[in-house]
This record gives C-alpha cells, structure tokens and sequence, in this order.
C-alpha cells in the first residue's frame, strides 16, 4: 500500500495517509469550486488504504484526523461519506479512532462533528476544542 | 457616471455600511481574489473569528451559487452576478444578485419559502435530513449537496431574505436576490 500526500491548496485541504502508522489526515479549508472531483481520488485511495492486509483484527487499527477549519456546502456530504467509509470497517471490528478537531467559537464545526460521531457509532470519536484546529 | 455621481454612489454604500461590493463576472480565479479581500476586510474590523467565519461562509456560498447556477443564455457563458458584503447595526449582511430561468424560478421559491418560518432547530433538523438524503442525486439541477440555502440559513440570525423581479414583456429569466444577515 502507498502512502498518499496531496498538499493544501488555498481551497482544498491537506490529504495524509499514512500505511505506517496507519493514520488518515485531512486539515485545512474545504471549498473547491467541484467537490466532486476532489474527492473521488481521495475516496478512492482511503477506501484501498482500509482494505490494506496490514489492517487485520490484532493490528492497532487506524487513527483518523479531521481538522478542518472551513468546508463549503458541496464539501459537506463528501467530508460525511468518509467518515462512513471509517465506519463500515469500523463495523466489521476493526478499531477505528477519529479525532474531530474544530476551534472552539466554530459552533458549526462542533455540531457537525457530534452529528458525525451520533451517526458513525462504531468509530470510537474524539471531539476535540482547539484553538489551532 | 460622472464624478458627483460616482462621489454620491461612494457615499450612499459607506453610509450602508458596505464593506465590500463586487459585480461582475464570477470565476474560480475570481471568487479566489473576493475570498481573500472578504477575509481582510473582516480582519481589519478585528471580527471575532465565531462571526467571521459565518460571514466567509454565507459570503461563499453565495459566490459559488452565482459561479454554478446564474443564468448564462445571455452573456455567452459568463456568469454574471452581484455581491456585497456590509456591516450595518452591530450586525453583518451579505446580499447577492444574478440572472435565473423562468423556469427555475418555482424551484427557488420551494426551496427558500419553507427555510423562512423555521426555527434555526428545524433547519438544522431539515439539514441533517438532507445531509443524509442519498436521494439528493436525482436532483439533475443540482451541482452540490442540495445544502446550500440550508448552510445559510444555519449560519444567520435572521430568516433569509430573496426576491425575484421579472423583466416586462417575456423575458426567459429574471434577476434573483439573496440577503442572509449574521
């Protein structure tokens, strides 16, 4: 399995994944003018990323960071299909860990990622107030 | 425009409390250029990040609405709109214009309609609905989430505003506006 490195751009997030420490990071700004198109390769590489040999029951499992400062609307339900995507392995008993970061005056963020974490109840979900997020 | 005009044109946004108008062609290279200068000109009136960022927010969606769905038949492909952003007693207003179809006008008016009698926990219910909606993609006239009125109306503190203005005779489109107040 490949690691994968997209850099931010001013309108697209930072991509990280990471087949050693098995680690997922997506941070920064969310709002490419198509969303879609962003995020079919990111969708694409996370979902051979999970299905990697290495992740088998025993391993440590995968740990996850979101930490994103904005996301537009059209970034929203690819953001949410994600974390789905964690979900569905976390839901065949692999240990799935997703840390939320958001800055703690975003309200929005906060919310969104509590909905996240509701919804997506096999991952075990870290909401988490920082000032850096 | 002469001078006077253009000195009573200056006088008449400040005295609104406009902070920002742009009109114009609206691009990716474009919105790039009005995200930075929105960000600035918040920045430099020390808004705190909580209202900033609702600001930015609304200011993009409204930008990308215009960049997706303003009418083009007209303007060869351009997709012309207007936006403003102002701040104006103790609260900020973004407001936005543009060309729509005749024809897309109904579906407008059903989408925004509703949002204007919602308490703010019945549209952040209608958007968790409709973050979940995998229907969504038979909407064909859609090119996002659906969520963008809904994101909006989230972010204000006032129901949002629009109106749609017709063209005597049988024009194909009319101009629609938007005002969301933060």
């Amino acid at each position: 399995m490949q690691a994968l490195h997209i850099p931010a751009t001013k309108e697209t997030p930072e991509v990280r994944l990471d087949p050693v420490n098995m680690s997922f990071h997506l941070s920064g700004e969310s709002y490419p003018e198509n969303a879609m198109a962003f995020y079919a390769p990111v969708r694409a590489s996370l979902q051979s990323f999970l299905e990697s040999p290495a992740l088998g029951s025993g391993g440590s499992g995968v740990q996850a960071h979101f930490n994103l400062r904005y996301f537009n609307s059209a970034s929203t339900k690819l953001i949410r299909a994600l974390v789905g995507m964690l979900q569905q392995k976390a839901a065949e008993g692999i240990r799935i860990v997703a840390h939320w970061y958001h800055d703690p005056d975003d309200d929005m963020m906060a919310e969104f990622g509590a909905d996240l974490k509701d919804e997506f109840d096999a991952i075990e979900f870290n909401l988490v107030a920082s000032e850096t997020a | 425009m002469n001078l006077s005009n253009f000195n009573e044109f200056c006088n008449r946004a400040a005295s609104q409390g406009v902070l920002f108008y742009y009109t114009g062609e609206f691009s990716s290279n474009v919105i790039g250029t009005l995200s930075d200068t929105v960000r600035e000109r918040l920045e430099a009136l020390g808004t705190p990040n909580k209202h900033g960022r609702k600001v930015f927010s609304t200011f993009m969606e409204m930008a990308q609405n215009i960049l997706h769905y303003a009418d083009d038949s007209a303007t060869a492909g351009r997709r012309i709109g207007a936006l403003a952003v102002g701040h104006e007693d103790g609260k900020f207003y973004v407001l936005c214009g543009n060309p729509v179809r005749i024809d897309h006008v109904e579906r407008l008016r059903a989408k925004l309609e509703p949002l204007r009698s919602m308490t703010l926990d019945e549209i952040k219910a209608a958007y968790r609905e409709q973050l979940r909606n995998e229907a969504h993609a038979e909407d064909t006239l859609s090119k996002g989430a659906g969520l963008g009125f809904l994101t909006m109306a989230r972010e204000a503190s006032e129901p949002i505003d629009y109106q749609i203005i017709h063209h005597a005779g049988d024009s194909a489109y009319a101009e629609f506006y938007l005002r969301a107040v933060i």
